[in-house]
């Protein structure tokens, strides 16, 4: 099936993903929605655990989606993660990156620390990057295209801090 | 020394972006700077994060054991309101009707 480009389905990806069981955090633009970014996006980013076992339950849950390689060549999950540090995937359901190690980060180890499950309805409930991690990772990519997006996210930062503060108080 | 964090990237800033912008900018690791200011290295690592926040007293010390200080001055602010109120309606929402709102924004 031919992945059309203006489908976006990211619930499917995430319930193929939890289907098999595969462990994994949710970083990018998605992430940032999640957290309340008013950005649009046009796919989905996972920093996923590079155990072999979790690579071979993340390779059945990309033959679910029917996932290929972007660039037309043929996917060999485990290689391809080792060779390149994005892995661009179209699906189904949409644009899948699948990122190693994010820039500024240590990859999955060091996302889990600070990373929350967060409910997305039809059962799916993610491990979603910390904000404070998804501010790191633009900083560290230190492209223009991202200080728009890296402002709002410093500003979730602090709208965060006052209302936990806010919380505390009414307590 | 003074430490001036570049506003352009990094606005507004964090304890944690500052410092790890200090450490980084001296060459430390986490477990050199937690030598140098005698801090547990997995709580510079937590306040690198912004997981947690220091306190100012704690935040200064730590620049400084990278050799470089705090310039600090009193200034009129401005809020950007617009995006403050877009975002504070944002947060009012669930995950999940953040992310529907975003689909149906894409689909339009």
């Amino acid at each position: 099936m031919a992945g059309r480009d203006d489908v976006f389905d990211p619930i499917a990806v995430l319930q193929a993903l939890g289907r098999h069981r595969v462990t994994y955090i949710v970083v990018g633009g998605l992430g940032r929605v999640i957290h309340g970014s008013d950005e649009l996006t046009d796919g989905i980013d996972i920093v996923p655990s590079t155990g072999e076992e979790n690579l071979r339950r993340l390779g059945l849950a990309l033959d679910d989606l029917d996932a290929r390689r972007s660039d037309g060549k043929r996917l060999a999950l485990e290689q391809d993660l080792v060779r390149q540090p994005v892995l661009e995937l179209r699906t189904d359901a949409g644009e899948l990156k699948i990122v190693r190690e994010p820039e500024g980060t240590r990859g999955y180890d060091d996302l889990r620390r600070a990373a929350t499950r967060e409910p997305l309805g039809h059962g799916v409930r993610p491990s979603v990057a910390s904000l404070g991690d998804h501010a790191r990772m633009l900083a560290a990519l230190d492209r223009e295209q991202d200080r728009e997006p890296l402002y709002t996210l410093r500003h979730l930062i602090e709208l965060e801090r006052e209302l936990t503060r806010g919380r505390s108080i009414e307590r | 020394m003074r430490f001036t964090a570049t506003p352009a990237r990094i606005e507004p800033v964090t304890s944690g972006t500052l410092i790890r912008e200090a450490r980084l900018r001296a060459g430390l690791s986490q477990g050199e700077l937690s030598e140098r200011s005698g801090k547990d290295r997995a709580q510079i690592a937590r306040w690198e994060r912004d997981v947690v926040q220091p306190s100012f007293e704690t935040l200064r010390d730590l620049v400084r054991a990278c050799r470089f200080d705090l310039e600090l001055a009193l200034v009129p602010y401005e809020a950007d309101r617009q995006q403050d109120t877009r975002l504070r309606k944002t947060l009012e929402r669930s995950p999940q009707e953040r992310v529907q709102a975003m689909l149906r924004a894409r689909r339009r």
